[in-house]
C-alpha cells in the first residue's frame, strides 16, 4: 500500500482488515463524497418538473429492486423470474394496512418508515418461503418454482376482493417535520428518501458481501458442494439469499406505492419480472453498481422506445400495430445483444474505465 | 457580387420569417391546452388508436374553421401503452404545461388518478364508462352511460323481446375491474325486478376455444349471453358457437345462444375478426356508426376524409367516440368564452355541470344528447342497441334509457 493514499494506483493489502475497506483509496472516498453531495443537492439548485421527478423515482425504487435481485440471482446464482411478485409483497403489504384501517391512517401517514420496513420484512418472509423448493431445486426447475409464485401472486391479487381485485387501492398523502408532503413536493420528497435508501442499501449490500455470510453466497453460486465441504450451509443460504432480495423487493413495492399514492396490480405482473430481470443482466449480474446501470439504462431505453412507438403509432397503420412491438422487440434485442457481446453488463464497461483512469498515463 | 445578392437574400428571408411570427402574434388569439393520455400502442391500442385520431381530426378542424375565432386548442396525445404508470408520467406534465382540461383512457388508468384530478380541480373525460369512475369523484365526466347501464339495457331488451318464460341469461366478462364492474349491478337489477335468470357469470381467460363454456351453458339452459369486454374474446365466442352450430339465427331462437354486448365488444372491428359468426350480434352504444346512414355520420366520414384517414378509421365507433370528447371539451370552451369568462379548469368544470335540460350538447357522434350536472356525470343517457345484418351493424329500434338503472341508483 503506498504511504500516500491519495496517489495509490493499485491495491495493496498488507492486513484483512485493510482489504475489507469500503473505500480502499482517499480519492475513492473522495470522489463517492462528492458525487452523493451532487446526488443529494442538485434539486435544491435546478428545479425539475414533476413529471421528471416522478421518472427519476421509478430508476430510483426499480435500483432497490433490482440490488435485490443481483442478491439472488447475481450473488447466489439463484434465478428468480418472480421479483415483481416479491415488489408487489411489499406494496400490498402497505395497501392491506389502508385496506384495514384507512388510506390516511396515521400509520401510513406518520410512521412511513416503519411502514417500509415491515414491508421490507413482509418481502423477506415470502422470499424465504419462495426459497425453500431452492433446497431441493436448481436452474431452471429453481426458475419455475419462482415463476409459479409470479402465478400465484397475480391470481391472489386480481380475485380476492380483500385487495380489491387488482384495482387501486389509495394510499393517503405521508408527513414529515414540516406537516403534510403537498402534491407540489411529493415527488421531490420521495426523491430524497428513496436515494437515502438507496445508498443504505448500497452499503448494506457492500458490507453483507464481505462478511462470511456475504461470501457464502458467492461460494454457494461457484460451487454449492465444495462450499458445503467447507461448512457453509448451502440450503440455508439459498433461503437467506432469497429472504434477503425479499426484503429489497418489498422495500421497493411500499417505495412504489407511496410514490404513486397507490397500489395497482398492473405494476407487478410477469412483464415488470422480467424487466427486473433484463436490468440486471444489462448492469451486469453480480455487481453492486450493476444494479445502479441497469436500471438506469433500461428506463431511458424504455423511455426513449417509448416517444418512437407513440411518433410511428401516429403514421404506421393502425392495422399493422407494428408499433406496438416496438418496445418488446427493442427490449429483447438488447437483452440478447449484452448476453451476446457484453455478459457482464455495464459495469464491466464501469471496470474497465476506472482500471484505464487509475493506471493511466500507463497502459498496464 | 455573388456574395452580396446571397447577403441580400438571407436578410430579406429573415425579415419574412420576423413578420411572418409578428403577424401571428398579432392574430391575438389564446391557445387553450389540453392534454389526452391513451393506448395508442400496446393492449387495447385497436380501439386507441382510432380514438386518437378522432381526438386530433376535431381539434384539427376546430382550429382550421375558426370555430373558436383567433382561439386555437393545442391537444397533446401521448401514447401510454394501457399502463397507468406511464398514464400518470404523461398527465404530470400536462400539469406543467398548463392543460384547462384532460381526457383520459383506461379503466385502470382512471380509477388510479382520480385522486389527482380531484385534488388539481380538473375536468376529465376518460375513454372508460366503468360506473365506478365516478365513486368518490367530482371531475370525472363519463362521456356516455356506464358499462352498468349499458348491459342492464340489453338484459331489459332480452326480457321484453324473449319469447316464452324468463329468459336464461349469462354474463361473459373481463378479468378486470374493466369487466367485473357492471355484474353487480346487472344482479341489482334482477333483485329490483328484471325479468331474467341470472344463471352464470363467466371471467373469461385467454384461452382460444370456448367449446366446454359453450356446451356447459347450454345444458343449464342459457339463451343468451351478454358480454362486457372487448372483441377478441367475444369473436373467438362467437365463431365457436358458429361452429357448434349454436348461433341464433335470429333474436331469440329456441336451443341457440343470442350474443349481445356492450360498447367495447362490438362494432366493425367485431365484424372484421369473426366474419359471418357475428352475424345477428346485438351490441349497445351511445354513438352513431357509419354503416347507420345520417347527417352525423356523413360528418364523421367527411372528417376522416379531410384528415386523410384511412376507411377503416374513419368507420370505427372509437374514432366517433374520440370526436364526440373532443366535441365536448370545445362546446364548453366556447360555452365559457360566451359567457365572458376565462377558459380556465374551474369555468371549464361550471360549463359542464350546467349542460343540462336546454343546455344539453347535442354532438353529431352521439345517439343523444350530452347532459351532465353535479349529480349527473354519464353524458349520453339514451343508448341504441345494434345488430349484425348482412354483414354490418344496423339500427333496432330507437335509443333508450335503462329503466332499472334509474331503480337501483
Amino acid at each position: 500500500m503506498s504511504a500516500n493514499t491519495w496517489l495509490a494506483t493499485g491495491n495493496f493489502f498488507t492486513t484483512y482488515k485493510q482489504e475489507q475497506r469500503t473505500f480502499l483509496t482517499s480519492l475513492d472516498r473522495t470522489f463517492f463524497t462528492f458525487f452523493l453531495v451532487i446526488l443529494f443537492g442538485w434539486p435544491l439548485i435546478f428545479e425539475l418538473g414533476n413529471k421528471n421527478m416522478l421518472v427519476i423515482d421509478n430508476i430510483l425504487i426499480a435500483i432497490v429492486a433490482v440490488m435485490g435481485l443481483n442478491l439472488v440471482t447475481g450473488f447466489a446464482g439463484l434465478i428468480s423470474i418472480g421479483h415483481a411478485a416479491f415488489v408487489g409483497i411489499g406494496a400490498y403489504t402497505l395497501a392491506s394496512f389502508s385496506r384495514t384501517l384507512g388510506d390516511s391512517h396515521v400509520l401510513i401517514t406518520h410512521f412511513w418508515p416503519v411502514m417500509i420496513i415491515l414491508s421490507g420484512v413482509m418481502g423477506a418472509v415470502f422470499g424465504a418461503i419462495v426459497g425453500l423448493p431452492a433446497l431441493r431445486l436448481k436452474h431452471l426447475y429453481l426458475a419455475i418454482a419462482t415463476l409459479s409464485f409470479q402465478m400465484i401472486f397475480e391470481w391472489t391479487i386480481q380475485f380476492f376482493t380483500f385487495f380489491n381485485q387488482g384495482q387501486t387501492i389509495y394510499i393517503g398523502r405521508v408527513a414529515w417535520l414540516t406537516g403534510q408532503v403537498g402534491r407540489k413536493d411529493h415527488y421531490l420528497f420521495w426523491y430524497f428518501i428513496i436515494l437515502t435508501i438507496v445508498v443504505l442499501l448500497g452499503f448494506g449490500i457492500r458490507n453483507i458481501m464481505k462478511t462470511r455470510y456475504g461470501r457464502s453466497l458467492v461460494a454457494v453460486r461457484d460451487n454449492d458442494r465444495a462450499a458445503d465441504a467447507m461448512g457453509m450451509n448451502p440450503g440455508l443460504t439459498k433461503v437467506y439469499a432469497f429472504a434477503l432480495a425479499g426484503f429489497f423487493a418489498g422495500v421497493a413495492g411500499a417505495l412504489h406505492a407511496y410514490v404513486y399514492r397507490g397500489v395497482g396490480f398492473e405494476s407487478f405482473t410477469l412483464h415488470e419480472s422480467i424487466g427486473y430481470l433484463a436490468m440486471a443482466i444489462v448492469g451486469g449480474l453480480g455487481t453492486l453498481n450493476g444494479s445502479f446501470w441497469g436500471p438506469v439504462a433500461i428506463k431511458f431505453l424504455d423511455l426513449q422506445v417509448e416517444s418512437l412507438a407513440e411518433i410511428s403509432g401516429q403514421y404506421l397503420p393502425s392495422g399493422m400495430n407494428i408499433a406496438t412491438a416496438l418496445k418488446p422487440l427493442t427490449f429483447g434485442l438488447v437483452i440478447v445483444l449484452f448476453l451476446m457481446f457484453e455478459p457482464r453488463g455495464i459495469a464491466n464497461w464501469w471496470r474497465i474505465t476506472k482500471s484505464y483512469t487509475k493506471l493511466w498515463p500507463f497502459r498496464y | 457580387m455573388r456574395s452580396k445578392k446571397s447577403l441580400f437574400l438571407n436578410a430579406l428571408l429573415v425579415l419574412v420569417v420576423m413578420f411572418a411570427f409578428t403577424a401571428q402574434a398579432y392574430a391575438g388569439g389564446k391557445v387553450y391546452k389540453i392534454g389526452m393520455s391513451l393506448a395508442i400502442t400496446g393492449p387495447t391500442s385497436d380501439a386507441g388508436n382510432p380514438y386518437s385520431k378522432g381526438t386530433e381530426d376535431y381539434f384539427k378542424f376546430v382550429n382550421d374553421t375558426k370555430i373558436l375565432g383567433n382561439d386555437t386548442i393545442d391537444c397533446t396525445i401521448r401514447d401510454d401503452q394501457y399502463k397507468t404508470d406511464v398514464t400518470k408520467r404523461n398527465f404530470e406534465e400536462y400539469l406543467e404545461d398548463g392543460i384547462v382540461m384532460y381526457l383520459n383512457y383506461s379503466t385502470g388508468s382512471t380509477l388510479g388518478l382520480k385522486r389527482d384530478f380531484d385534488e388539481e380541480k380538473i375536468a376529465v373525460l376518460p375513454a372508460s364508462y366503468h360506473a365506478g369512475n365516478l365513486d368518490g369523484s367530482n371531475y370525472i365526466f363519463l362521456p356516455i352511460a356506464s358499462y352498468s347501464d349499458q348491459l342492464v339495457i340489453l338484459a331489459e331488451y332480452v326480457a321484453k323481446n324473449n319469447k316464452s318464460g324468463k329468459a336464461k341469461v349469462a354474463l361473459f366478462v373481463h378479468p378486470s375491474a374493466f369487466g367485473r364492474g357492471p355484474v353487480a349491478d346487472v344482479e341489482k337489477a334482477v333483485a329490483a325486478g328484471l325479468n331474467i335468470e341470472l344463471v352464470e357469470v363467466v371471467e373469461h381467460g385467454k384461452n382460444l376455444d370456448n367449446t366446454a363454456m359453450l356446451k356447459r351453458l347450454m345444458s343449464k339452459g342459457v339463451q343468451y349471453v351478454i358480454s362486457q369486454t372487448i372483441q377478441s374474446p367475444v369473436a373467438t365466442m362467437i365463431k365457436d358457437a358458429q361452429r357448434l352450430q349454436l348461433s341464433a339465427s335470429s333474436f331469440g331462437e329456441a336451443g341457440k345462444f343470442t350474443f349481445l354486448g356492450a360498447h367495447y365488444t362490438g362494432g366493425n372491428d367485431l365484424i372484421a375478426l369473426a366474419g359471418k359468426a357475428a352475424e345477428n350480434y346485438f351490441w349497445t352504444t351511445g354513438f352513431n356508426i357509419t354503416s347507420v346512414k345520417g347527417a352525423g355520420t356523413e360528418a364523421q366520414l367527411a372528417l376522416a376524409k379531410k384528415y386523410g384517414r384511412d376507411q377503416k378509421a374513419a368507420d370505427s365507433h372509437n374514432y366517433a367516440a374520440g370526436i364526440m370528447v373532443a366535441q365536448v371539451v370545445t362546446e364548453v370552451i366556447k360555452r365559457a368564452k360566451a359567457a365572458d369568462l376565462d377558459v380556465n379548469r374551474a369555468n371549464l368544470y361550471k360549463m359542464l355541470n350546467q349542460m343540462n335540460g336546454g343546455n344539453a350538447y347535442k354532438p353529431y357522434s352521439t345517439s343523444g344528447p350530452v347532459s351532465y350536472s353535479k349529480t349527473d356525470r354519464a353524458g349520453v343517457d339514451l343508448l341504441q342497441i345494434y345488430s349484425v345484418q348482412n354483414g354490418v351493424f344496423k339500427k333496432v329500434g330507437e335509443p333508450m334509457q335503462s329503466e332499472y338503472m334509474q331503480k337501483i341508483k
